[in-house]
């Protein structure tokens, strides 16, 4: 095995004509290379980091309602009522979710979703302008099961925690004590396919209906 | 191992003229005909930048390949440092054979797999099959050709040669055992059908195996990009996840990561973002309540390495968006499997010869119109008819074309290189051409090119030759 690895390294350093392995220098400058966060470029972005994130997540076939954080809970049932769906679902945690008091009118399941969940709330770790875009990272209270599993996904995200940029999330990413979580999901809409036909169908695997409730500041 | 499916010359001809008069293909390829064309052109549109992100996607690309022999070693570190495990295979038995090993070691009796090209190229399905295990594609389009025991025909439209009507029958077929005995002829319900199918499938899986978009050398991360969704199912619910990647995929940082997404689903399917963009970084943690309790990377060379350094370099930039599939009047034509090799259209015309061998796929790089569009719509701006070219010149001088071929060449060669005798000579062909079409001002039939006239019509030349008329003072 590490004969491959030796193998295909020096054929890679004899085609790139390096010949020996490359100097320690070199390394370093690949390295100073790697912990430069300066974005390259980027597109321009207009300042309603809010307006634009809408637009772009009903433009993928997504639904949003926007909400005081006193009122998750209705917000929640209101939008499973709409679906005739009850209201229990597996929840996730994060700094919203995890200060709602929810009622007896809902059932709450702290585990992995299976393959017959109907429901997942989940708190979003950052929201994206450019292109609406949900970021989801992995703990022990946010399992990716419940980003693909369930058929309906609602999903909290705080106003404040939108955006504008994909290099804005690294920079919120690498804050984190866990960096890199195991799984960084970004969601764009609900799950799709064009396999047949090349026709967009939604529910290929994933959730069928992506909801968000934005939390106002 | 590498060509089960034999592209020897005799044989493209004969798939040509297969799918040329196959009515489903042709039907299943002119409902996908500029659509994609379409959407990519309306996200182009709605991007100022695009030309310049198409042009740091490039840069990025080539920054890594001159230095890819320390990025990979820097990814491999990372990777370690997550707890996960990187393997290198020199070729595609050594990738099979670590990944028939590691599957056995975990006693997987089934595995699930996301779309992946370079599991493709390894022939890796058979593999894992003749060892006892249970092979399931979960990609839909994936999943469909596995059912009618096919190849993918396109990069990221692996079913896009198949009708409605041949999907319903494939899933009547295989899902009546199931207890799915109605037929069903509606593409939600054909989804749906598969959705409920597929779902058995990822919780019950003992290993999955998806490829990777990108390798960040930053985080030891694979990255994955998809739209349905299982990849990720892929990904996270088996207690085993094997990465399969080609060396040329890893990327430095997540800055990096950025520029490469904005070109990639755009020029792929014109959407400005995958539904789903996940990046993975090694098996679960300690607080982790799920996902894989190992990771693996098999990295695979395959020819790669020796392409560094020469003309062909730039094709390792590839991103396998499918942009210049989509593009190409070729592929559109013929569709995928008539390039008799996993990889279809003008980048697979060029990558063909290459990681597969120059002998058995002289006819793929003439294949090819040299109109260009491929190399105009590329993300990462691969000279692809340049390399089309560059591979045409390499067969002559191999002597790959036919002998008949490369005298005739010679003789024109000799006859070029002296005007008095070339143009005197030309004159009369010339006449003779200008003579039989002048009055409807097309050829239908050229003596000894009826390959070239049998679908098209040849434009009749002018009577005297441009050189002609301007030594006689005619400035057109």
């Amino acid at each position: 095995m590490n004969e491959a690895r030796e193998q295909i390294l020096s054929t890679i350093r004899r085609s790139l004509k390096g010949g020996e392995p490359k100097t320690m220098r070199r390394l370093d400058e690949l390295q100073a290379r790697l912990s430069r966060t300066t974005p390259m470029v980027q597109p321009h972005v207009d300042d309603d980091l809010l307006a634009l994130f809408c637009l772009k997540h009903v433009a993928v076939h997504g639904t949003y309602e926007r909400l005081p954080a006193d009122q998750i809970e209705e917000g929640v049932r209101r939008h499973l009522r709409g679906l005739e769906v009850d209201p229990q679902f597996c929840l996730g945690g994060g700094p919203l979710l995890d200060q709602v008091a929810w009622s007896d009118e809902v059932f709450t399941y702290r585990k992995s979703a299976d393959k017959d969940t109907r429901v997942a709330v989940s708190e979003a770790f950052a929201g994206v302008s450019e292109t609406g875009t949900l970021v989801m990272r992995s703990s022990a209270e946010n399992p990716p099961s419940h980003n693909f599993l369930p058929d309906d996904h609602i999903v909290v995200l705080h106003q404040q925690r939108i955006v504008r940029w994909t290099e804005d999330v690294w920079a919120l990413l690498r804050k984190e004590d866990a960096f890199p979580s195991r799984a960084v999901n970004f969601i764009t809409g609900p799950s799709k396919t064009g396999d047949i036909e090349q026709t967009i169908q939604y529910g290929a695997h994933g959730p069928r209906r992506l909801h968000i409730l934005i939390i106002d500041a | 191992m590498n060509a089960p499916v034999s592209s020897q010359r005799v044989e493209f001809k004969a798939r040509v003229r297969n799918a040329l008069s196959d009515v489903n293909l042709q039907r299943a390829m002119a409902k996908a005909r500029g659509g994609f064309v379409d959407k990519r052109r309306e996200a182009r549109d709605a991007l100022p930048e695009f030309d310049a992100i198409r042009d740091a996607a490039r840069d990025i690309k080539d920054h890594v390949l001159a230095n890819l022999d320390s990025y990979l070693e820097l990814y491999e570190q990372k990777v370690r440092e997550n707890g996960g495990h990187v393997h290198w295979a020199r070729d595609a038995d050594e990738a099979c054979q670590i990944i028939a090993d590691i599957c056995k070691q975990a006693g997987a009796r089934t595995v699930t797999k996301g779309k992946s090209m370079v599991s493709e190229e390894m022939y890796l399905n058979p593999v894992l099959e003749a060892s006892g295990i249970k092979v399931v594609e979960t990609d839909l389009g994936e999943y469909i050709v596995q059912l009618a025991g096919e190849t993918p025909s396109h990069i990221i439209a692996p079913a896009v040669h198949k009708t409605r009507e041949q999907i319903t029958e494939l899933f009547h077929q295989h899902h009546s055992p199931l207890g799915y005995t109605d037929r069903v002829t509606q593409r939600e319900a054909l989804v749906n059908e598969a959705r409920s199918v597929l779902r058995e499938r990822f919780v019950s899986a003992d290993v999955g195996i998806t490829g990777a978009n990108f390798l960040i050398a930053e985080t030891g991360s694979n990255v994955i990009v998809t739209n349905e969704g299982n990849g990720d199912l892929t990904s996270s619910l088996p207690k085993v996840h094997i990465v399969t990647a080609g060396i040329e995929k890893v990327i430095p940082s997540l800055e990096d990561l950025s520029v490469l997404l904005r070109v990639l689903a755009r020029s792929a399917t014109g959407q400005e973002f995958s539904a789903y963009t996940s990046i993975y970084s090694g098996p679960r943690r300690s607080q982790d309540g799920e996902g894989p309790e190992e990771y693996h990377v098999v990295l695979l060379d395959n020819g790669r390495s020796t392409m560094l350094g020469g003309v062909y370099q730039p094709m390792l930039r590839c991103i396998r968006c499918g942009a210049c599939l989509n593009h190409c009047p070729v592929y559109s034509a013929i569709g995928g499997h008539s390039y008799g090799w996993i990889y279809p259209g003008p980048m697979g015309s060029v990558l063909t010869p290459l990681l597969n061998g120059f002998d058995d796929s002289v006819d793929l790089p003439n294949a090819c119109t040299l109109n260009g569009r491929c190399k105009e719509v590329c993300p990462v701006r691969i000279p692809l008819s340049d390399l089309l070219l560059e591979h045409r010149l390499e067969q002559h001088q191999r002597k790959l074309t036919s002998p008949l071929g490369r005298k005739i060449l010679g003789a024109w060669a000799w006859l070029a290189k002296r005007p008095r005798l070339y143009q005197g000579v030309m004159a009369l062909p010339l006449w003779v051409a200008y003579r039989l079409g002048h009055q409807s001002g097309v050829l239908r039939r050229l003596p000894g090119l009826s390959g070239w006239t049998e679908s098209r019509d040849f434009p009749t030349p002018a009577r005297r030759s441009f050189m002609r008329q301007w030594q006689s003072g005619h400035r057109p």
